[in-house]
């Protein structure tokens, strides 16, 4: 059962008014190179139909269409005729997601890398080695504990911990 | 002329051979790169911001704010720290509300950003020296034909980006030029590499990368060259996968702009790394005559 | 002064500004016409047939254009353009720059040996939206009124080098004067002034490369593919693909190109599904094996017949509407178009292959009219149209300056002729009194 949801499309609404010009010409989902390569099954023109209905749930869990499939190309959004900004409105949508513990796995590992090592890409031992070799300096990255900090402060941590609960 | 270069994460932690033929390239241009201590990760525009807008801007104000350039400017050679560095300061500079919400949180770390450092792709700074990178070719790269490949990030949004045209780019295919080589057209130039989904589909971004690699065979390019970390480990590490998985037999070099600079600049490939490509660009070095075989 | 000296001007000669004169012809009102263009008739000469009735469109035209070029109420200058207006209501002086035709109207008889020993060729043809080629001396198109030839200066070796002189010497009437030289005519005592300026299209300000256009030679716009299917086009009629002279066995015809866009034009330009459905129409009255597919944004066919005729278009002519905005157009080895498009019913994302591509390019005011506007000190709109209020549609913001037709927004020839004869009707009461 598909439960319409106000405050999360007023939220959106709310975030990026954008949303209310879209008049489902379908020129993103023909100019998406997803959508292509998946037949439909990922769609941005149904993303955004359904945040103007309210169908959070939908989007949330993924059920008819995955947000995540998006590969932030950003081509729907220079060429939308009402310049509806849809990958805004994505990042919004996942974001929601993250605070309810649903997120994909592979962006789970870069968020938990991030808490714990403050970068993305943590330096090994061979790479430190092959850097000194190609004659490039030693980086020194972000103390840890200042982006923990950080981290604690937005609840991405929190957030982080959460998923796959 | 002088930058702070902001390293990212993929180049310098995974692929650091890139980050020694930028190094090398703008040395011999005469552009001072000054390092600077403390940044993390940008953060990925295509991963922490979608799943946390927020702190995304938290950790790129912050990264900003380092930068103590006289002429407070960041250069990058990779096009997602670029968007994301760029995208930060689009977001703060639009909405006041967020700039003084990112400098809440930064206060709990002694910081504060003013939304004023200014942010370049590496391309971009070769491009505006492109007479510069054309003086300094002592090894023009003939018979090279190059596929380029823009990446989505280093053009769109173009109202973040604010550089090249979003659909019919040229500045990489001059520099490619400037540098002796042809730039060879195919269809699916402007398509994106597929590398963003691998996090949720992988045979998705195996698919989107076969698309491409098809594409720029059947265009009669010799080589790719690319300007972003992801999409040089899509093309690269991805090509060998998909050969693995599809039983094809790709086997198209695949360089960094950098590392054809360094090349045309008269670096030999040992200067700069070239033995760590997976898809080894000695077949392409012999029949185009650039080095012999030794 | 008696009401026979007073006049009205009216700027631009296509159907509308044709209409308005002859209405006001006929009520015994001296007409002055002005028209930019080396003949009259404007865009409606240019169309092969007219929706929703298939009428041929010179047919209808063809008698208003002798009519009013005989008419003894009106006086006609082609190559002409309004420089200067000074007055008010009842009263204006009119300056008017008349470009030099190079050949004398009142000897030319249209017989055509200028053309043929002219040895420049490769002039393109503006009336067949530049897709024929003549001689630097021609006529738009064999029916042209005025039936008098003009030499065009920019590819004319005489006018350029002093050399040649063959038309003039070849010319059994005597008509070729190489050293005619541009005039201004002062027309005083003009009582209200109609600008019927018309329309321009998208192409003509926009690249348009996004969808292929002047990169692959099948995709053409929707006024070149007029010229296409027209009888006196520059394939007389018979429908072939310009890369390879194929006919077409399926052709997509893409709506709002830089229409209904926050990045373009941001109206509608309100005649395109139905020409889209008429042009559709007529080419698979030429070869019934035809399909055609119309992709659309909204189906707008609010006029008098016009569901009916989608309805034919379907059930009679092979053509498949599909709710679906196309973003790009590629091609194959064959240069035939390729479009992506989401099947909107199934959620499908669908390729498509074609022979031709036609983009129904957006209306847009007359280019120069910005610059009119300042001579005759009447306002625009937001989207560069001439302003009017809607209870007063043929009223622009100036006293005694009236319009219609496409000069204030886009709309079809029947709109244009009952506005014509509005500001035909409004421009008499100034003189007649209301």
């Amino acid at each position: 059962m598909s439960v319409i949801n106000f405050d999360f499309r007023n939220e959106v609404l709310s975030h990026n008014a954008s949303l209310s010009y879209c008049y489902q010409c379908a020129t993103c989902s023909g100019a998406c190179p997803v959508a292509l390569a998946t037949a439909g099954k990922y769609n941005p023109r149904k993303i955004i139909e359904l945040s103007i209905l309210g169908l959070q749930d939908k989007l949330i869990e993924g059920v008819d269409v995955s947000v995540w499939l998006c590969s932030t190309c950003q081509t729907c959004v220079e060429l939308c005729p009402q310049k509806v900004e849809l990958t805004e409105i994505f990042t919004l949508i996942k974001n929601r997601s993250f605070e309810e513990g649903k997120i994909p796995e592979g962006f789970q590992l870069q968020g938990q890398s991030i808490v714990d090592n403050g970068v993305a890409i943590p330096y090994s031992k061979a790479i430190e080695s092959r850097r000194e070799k190609l004659g490039l300096p030693k980086v020194k990255t972000a103390s840890v504990d200042e982006i923990k900090t950080i981290l604690k402060e937005t609840n991405f941590e929190k957030n982080i911990l959460k998923v796959g609960k | 002329m002088a930058y702070d270069v902001f390293l990212g994460c993929v180049i310098p932690a995974r692929l650091p051979y890139l980050e020694a033929s930028a190094r090398k390239v703008f040395t011999r241009l005469g552009i001072q790169l000054n390092d600077v201590e403390g940044f993390s990760c940008c953060p990925d525009p295509t991963g922490i911001e979608q799943i946390d807008h927020k702190t995304w801007l938290a950790l790129g104000s912050r990264n900003l704010s380092l930068s103590k350039n006289q002429n407070g400017e960041i250069i990058s050679f990779c096009s997602g720290c670029v968007e994301t560095l760029k995208g930060v300061n689009y977001y703060v500079n639009k909405d006041s509300e967020a700039l003084k919400e990112v400098n809440t949180i930064l206060s709990k770390v002694g910081k504060k950003y003013d939304g004023k450092t200014k942010v370049k792709h590496f391309a971009e700074v070769l491009y505006e020296n492109l007479d510069k990178v054309r003086d300094n070719v002592t090894r023009p790269l003939y018979g090279f034909k190059v596929a380029v490949h823009y990446g989505c990030h280093y053009l769109r949004p173009s109202e973040i980006i604010d550089w090249d045209d979003p659909f019919e780019p040229n500045t990489i295919d001059e520099i490619v030029k400037a540098l002796g080589a042809e730039s060879v057209d195919y269809e699916m130039k402007m398509e994106c590499c597929g590398n963003p989904v691998e996090k949720t589909d992988k045979d998705l971004s195996l698919l989107l990368i076969e698309n491409k690699l098809k594409s720029i065979q059947n265009a009669g390019a010799n080589c790719v060259v690319v300007v972003c970390p992801a999409c040089y480990q899509q093309f690269e590490f991805n090509q060998r996968e998909l050969n693995k998985k599809n039983n094809t037999n790709y086997d198209i070099p695949i360089f960094y702009l950098s590392e054809l600079s360094a090349l045309a600049f008269g670096f030999k490939p040992d200067d700069i790394g070239l033995k760590f490509h997976r898809v080894r660009p000695n077949a392409l070095f012999e029949n185009t005559g650039f080095i012999k075989e030794s | 002064m008696g009401e026979n000296s007073k006049s009205v001007l009216i700027i631009g000669a296509g159907i509308a500004g044709i209409q308005a004169a002859l209405d006001l012809g006929d009520m015994g009102i001296k007409v002055y016409l002005i028209e930019k263009n080396p003949c009259i008739g404007g865009r409606m000469s240019q169309l092969d047939k007219t929706f929703p009735t298939l009428d041929c469109s010179i047919c209808i035209l063809a008698p208003k254009l002798s009519e009013c070029y005989r008419h003894p109420n009106i006086t006609l200058y082609t190559l002409s353009e309004v420089q200067k207006v000074e007055g008010k209501i009842g009263n204006f002086t009119v300056e008017v720059l008349k470009h030099a035709r190079y050949v004398k109207e009142d000897a030319c008889t249209n017989c055509g040996d200028c053309a043929a020993i002219c040895p420049v060729r490769g002039v393109k043809n503006y009336f067949d939206a530049d897709l024929k080629t003549q001689a630097a001396i021609f006529i738009p198109f064999p029916a042209a009124v005025p039936p008098v030839y003009m030499i065009d200066k920019d590819a004319c070796v005489n006018l350029n080098y002093g050399i040649c002189g063959l038309c003039a010497q070849n010319c059994g009437a005597e008509a070729i004067d190489l050293t005619q030289k541009d005039s201004v005519l002062t027309i005083d005592n003009v009582s209200a002034i109609i600008v019927a300026t018309g329309l321009d299209l998208d192409e003509n300000i926009a690249p348009l490369s996004h969808y292929g256009y002047g990169i692959y030679q099948n995709v053409v716009t929707a006024m070149e593919f007029e010229r296409l299917i027209c009888a006196s086009g520059p394939q007389a009629g018979h429908l072939k693909r310009i890369s390879d002279g194929v006919d077409p066995k399926k052709i997509a015809f893409l709506q709002c190109i830089d229409s209904r866009t926050q990045r373009a034009q941001k109206y509608c330009s309100a005649i395109c599904c139905m020409y889209t459905t008429k042009e559709a129409m007529v080419a698979f009255e030429h070869n019934d094996e035809l399909e055609s597919y119309v992709f659309y944004i909204d189906m707008r066919a609010g006029g008098k017949g016009f569901q009916n005729f989608l309805g034919r278009g379907k059930d009679e002519y092979n053509i498949k509407y599909i709710k679906s905005k196309i973003a790009k157009v590629n091609v194959d080895e064959n240069e035939s178009p390729i479009i992506v498009y989401e099947d909107l019913d199934s959620g499908e994302i669908k390729q498509m292959t074609v022979d031709i591509v036609v983009l129904a390019t957006c209306i847009i005011p007359t280019l120069g009219l910005d610059k009119l506007a300042n001579i005759l000190d009447i306002e625009l709109n937001e989207y560069r149209y001439v302003k009017t209020d809607p209870f007063f549609p043929v009223e622009t913001s100036k006293e005694g300056i009236f319009t219609c037709g496409c000069a204030r927004e886009p709309m079809d020839i029947p709109r244009s002729v009952a506005e014509a004869s509005g500001a035909a009707a409004r421009a008499a009461e100034v003189i007649r009194g209301g």
